[in-house]
């Protein structure tokens, strides 16, 4: 997320993760910075970097 | 006539000796032996980890670099990183597992540990598969590829095979290991980062 916020604030950027707990996949993305999609609708995000 | 026939026999002899050091010379090469193109992979990756917090997989170096995925590629050059902690940092703080692993074979070994770890019965091929949404030979190819990186053991059980997690994998800081964060950019870049 700090390179999100960071680095690539500029750009467009998808990132596919996955739940620490169990297995679910996690899909997000975003545009300069801001979330534009995140998948499944339970995501929880932590943005880091104020 | 006897000349012919020792002749005969003397150029057999030769040509059963020239197969015999063919085949010995083929069997003597190293199997794990590095290509060009797996060299390229591995140049690849030793340029890219560190930038941007990347540690990038061999997979994603593969794509990057236009080699064609294929497990035993992935295991060769994966096995070689595993054998040279020496070529980068990345190697040495996040460890080779990180690093060779797709993230389905991650997520298949996530399903073994935390079944362990919870002491659960182990998990069938069809339910690991149901939980990582792999079908069943995907499922069965990422089984193979940890067993073979030492990470699953295979039991042959009446019911059929059955895997469990080699135990340093169950103490390998529970709920930090096996991730993958995979990143793409817009513009074509993809890496993994921690």
């Amino acid at each position: 997320m700090l390179l999100v916020s960071g680095k690539l604030a500029n750009e467009k950027i998808t990132i596919d993760d996955s739940s620490p707990e169990g297995t679910a996949r996690i899909h997000v993305e975003f545009d300069k910075g801001k979330l534009v999609k995140a998948d499944p609708d339970s995501t929880i995000l932590f943005m880091g970097g104020g | 006539m006897p000349n012919i026939k020792s002749g005969r026999r003397l150029v057999s002899l030769v040509i059963c000796s020239i197969l015999v050091f063919a085949a010995n010379s083929m069997a003597a090469q190293p199997k794990g032996k590095l290509t060009t193109s797996d060299k390229k992979v591995i140049d690849f990756l030793v340029n890219d980890w560190g930038k941007d917090y990347s540690v990038t997989s061999v997979d994603i170096a593969m794509d990057a670099v236009g080699v064609k995925q294929s497990e035993e590629t992935r295991f060769r050059i994966g096995s070689y990183i595993k054998a040279h902690p020496e070529l980068h940092e990345v190697i040495r703080r996040w460890g080779w597992v990180t690093l060779v692993l797709t993230p389905d074979e991650k997520l298949i070994a996530r399903v073994l540990i935390n079944a362990e770890r919870e002491g659960k019965p182990n998990p069938s091929v069809s339910e690991i598969a149901k939980a990582v949404g792999t079908g069943e030979g995907q499922t069965n190819s990422g089984l193979a590829m940890l067993e073979r990186y030492e990470i699953l053991k295979r039991d042959n059980a009446a019911g059929g095979p059955s895997y469990t997690v080699v135990p340093r994998y169950l103490k390998w800081e529970p709920r930090l290991d096996f991730l993958f964060h995979t990143v793409t950019l817009e513009r074509g870049r993809r890496f993994n980062t921690n």
